[in-house]
């Protein structure tokens, strides 16, 4: 290591290489893909977000929606992701081609996303917004995404929140979700990665492939 | 403290000249380290009662977790790092270091680039992308900043006195040249034009990945590879291979990222090829082990001790790496707090016992004068050790217990959280033991840079700078 330049060579190098392996390599492999089109549907897929999904998936990320909660299902057979209901085939490449900030996640203190507007027993507008507002066991409530304001002297908001019990606002008073909740929950329903391409077709794990399965 | 008054103590025109502009860094890296401490421990109440601070639109969770670990990465281990690499250059250069002036502006920008970069997060700007949470518009100002506080190191590794050079350089010199490199290569693909899809996770672990092997992991073994000929006095065994080791690094370190992505939307090469380059890597570990052996047997030496502790967790961490990167245990342990383990014990106890230990070594030669008080030098020691432990532990057994709870598919997340909850506790009041051992810390470093200089030992120990190289 004598020759300075040369060390400076050698560590340049280094570090390209690995970006050109680990970054370009993909890249080139995966960075045009396109949506696959149906012909009996006469759709493409995945679906392009709408302008306002678009806007919740920014209010996702910065929130830190990720720190607790994957959008990313594994394959049926490792892990329990197929068990748990987040899905039924494991999400490939091609379902994030849309996404301007991708959340595959790494950490999963909550329940996977990447499904959850198209999951068997569907959480519908109004279930999310309740448990945004009022959070649930292990999930804090995220009061500041809702408006409680008087209703004394206007028309009750088409989106104000059924709320009972405890929850519901004093007399006189409505919860209304803010800009930023109906985007972040536009969002949460577009999430719903079920079409099945080609390359996503679930290996059930039968006595041949059990041992790689695991 | 012993490690002062052991035979190596000399002060030399190289520490002096110097003083300002490191004690300046280290003062901003406590700091942080104390703010990152605390963020961290109110991330903890947070995972143990979510409902605390929830209607803080500034802490939530996710925020909190970005926080602190910019605060840590950025702040402490940022200034820390840089201010470690260039005093170690400086005194394997053999000459006094030039161009200081780059080093304070740097800083200064640097922190102020750290300060508006967690305003950024807790205000809704920034992004979940692991270790690269700053919002975008400070992005290019931290590079800025980081490329001027590397100047007088590279500097001192160009114009250094003799051609041998030692594997402390090495490290430094790729620590210090590197980090902008893979820090502009991940904003331009993740920020200003970023790649389509999952690409971007991939983009994304490699950056992690690199921060780790080439930034981080480099600055602490630089100083392990200084300090531990340096306090034992020996010639370091097998040092003939320390080369080979430093390459492996150097050439595998980027490319285990991909482990994380096992089962994920990615090509199973990605994956396949992070798990045999974790493979690959122990090799280096095993050089590392070989060459700082000495690190374990050396008695006395405050500073030594704590540079043997992280060095045993960065082995350790390595070969934790290795097992949990195979699928059959990613499957378990994907997603879990034994992630948080692991990089806790990266950055909690290799990265920062090294620092600890070198900065024990330092404070004293460039400030001329001795640490104010062995007790609280021993009361860091011991919460440093102690709060590492249990936050490490804590975590990794909350991890095991999370993984198999989430392949119990019947299993709810509120149930999967009260089976953790007795070791999150567990990490969390490790968490707090180090925060309070770091407040000592600073408050004991505050102490020294005020307190007038009673004993100036230098005119006492003054040895030749060519001393450096002669024990490496």
């Amino acid at each position: 290591m004598r020759n300075g330049f040369l060390f400076f060579i050698g560590l340049f190098c280094a570090a390209a290489l690995s970006w050109a392996g680990v970054v370009l390599w993909p890249h080139l492999q995966m960075g045009s893909l396109v949506p696959y089109v149906d012909e009996t549907e006469g759709k493409a897929y995945p679906l392009r977000l709408s302008g306002i999904a678009a806007q919740g998936q920014m209010v996702y990320d910065d929130l830190g929606c990720a720190a607790c909660h994957t959008q990313q299902v594994r394959r049926p057979g490792f892990g329990s992701d197929k068990e748990r209901g987040w899905g039924d085939r494991q999400t490939v490449a091609r379902d994030y081609i849309y996404e301007t900030h991708v959340q595959l996640g790494d950490s999963r203190l909550g329940p996977d996303l990447a499904n959850v507007g198209g999951r068997k027993t569907p959480y519908d507008a109004e279930d999310l917004y309740k448990l945004l507002y009022a959070g649930s066991g292990a999930m804090p409530a995220y009061k500041f995404l809702f408006e409680q304001r008087s209703i004394a002297d206007r028309q009750p908001s088409d989106y104000a929140l059924a709320l009972r019990g405890n929850l519901a606002p004093a007399p006189g008073t409505e919860v209304v979700p803010t800009m930023r909740a109906r985007a972040l929950v536009t969002y949460l329903l577009s999430l719903n990665h079920t079409f099945e391409y080609p390359e996503a077709r679930p290996v059930e794990p039968t006595a041949e492939n059990e041992g790689e399965a695991k | 403290m012993s490690a002062m008054t052991s035979a190596s103590t000399e002060v030399s025109e190289i520490d002096s000249s110097a003083r300002g502009p490191i004690s300046l860094l280290l003062a901003f890296a406590l700091v942080w380290l104390v703010v990152s401490g605390a963020l961290a421990l109110l991330h903890f109440a947070q995972t143990l009662n979510p409902a605390f601070l929830a209607d803080c639109a500034w802490l939530t969770y996710g925020r909190l977790r970005g926080l602190q670990e910019t605060a840590f990465v950025y702040g402490w281990a940022g200034n820390a790092g840089v201010a470690i690499a260039v005093w170690l250059l400086g005194r394997l250069g053999g000459a006094a270091l030039r161009s200081l002036n780059w080093l304070t502006v740097g800083a200064l920008f640097w922190n102020l680039g750290v300060l508006l970069g967690l305003i950024g997060i807790a205000r809704g700007d920034g992004s979940s992308t692991p270790f690269l949470r700053v919002p975008e518009y400070v992005q290019l100002l931290l590079l800025v900043a980081y490329a001027a506080m590397a100047i007088p190191g590279i500097l001192a590794w160009t114009g250094r006195g003799r051609a041998q050079t030692f594997a402390a350089q090495w490290y430094a010199v790729a620590a210090l040249f590197l980090f902008p490199w893979f820090f502009a290569a991940a904003q331009i693909v993740l920020v200003h034009f970023p790649v389509r899809g999952v690409v971007q996770a991939i983009g994304a672990v490699w950056y992690a990945q690199s921060l780790w092997n080439l930034w981080l992991a480099s600055l602490a073994l630089a100083a392990a590879y200084y300090l531990v000929p340096k306090l034992t006095g020996r010639v370091l065994p097998g040092y003939d291979f320390a080369a080979y080791g430093f390459w492996t690094l150097i050439l595998v370190g980027g490319w285990i990222g991909g482990r994380h992505l096992v089962g994920g939307p990615v090509p199973a090469w990605v994956a396949t090829i992070g798990i045999v380059s974790c493979q690959v890597l122990v090799f280096h570990y095993l050089i590392v082990a070989i060459n700082l052996r000495g690190a374990f047997t050396g008695r006395g030496s405050t500073a030594l001790s704590l540079v043997a502790y992280g060095v045993t967790a960065y082995l350790l961490g390595g070969l934790v790496d290795a097992v949990v990167s195979l699928r059959a245990i990613a499957v378990t342990t994907q997603f879990t707090w034994v992630t948080q383990a692991q990089t806790a014990l990266a950055l909690y106890g290799a990265f920062s016992l090294i620092a600890f230990g070198v900065i024990y070594f330092l404070v004293p030669r460039i400030a001329n004068q001795p640490w104010p008080s062995a007790p609280l030098v021993r009361a860091h020691y011991a919460a440093a050790l102690l709060g590492t432990g249990g936050l490490v532990l804590g975590l990794a057994v909350a991890g095991v217990i999370q993984g198999r709870g989430l392949l119990e598919a019947g299993l709810s997340f509120a149930d999967i959280a009260a089976r953790t909850r007795p070791w999150i506790l567990v990490a969390a009041a490790g968490q707090a033991v180090l925060l309070a051992g770091n407040l000592v810390f600073l408050f004991h470093f505050a102490r020294l840079l005020v307190k007038k200089p009673a004993v100036t030992a230098a005119e006492l120990l003054r040895q030749p700078p060519t001393m450096e190289a002669s024990v490496s």
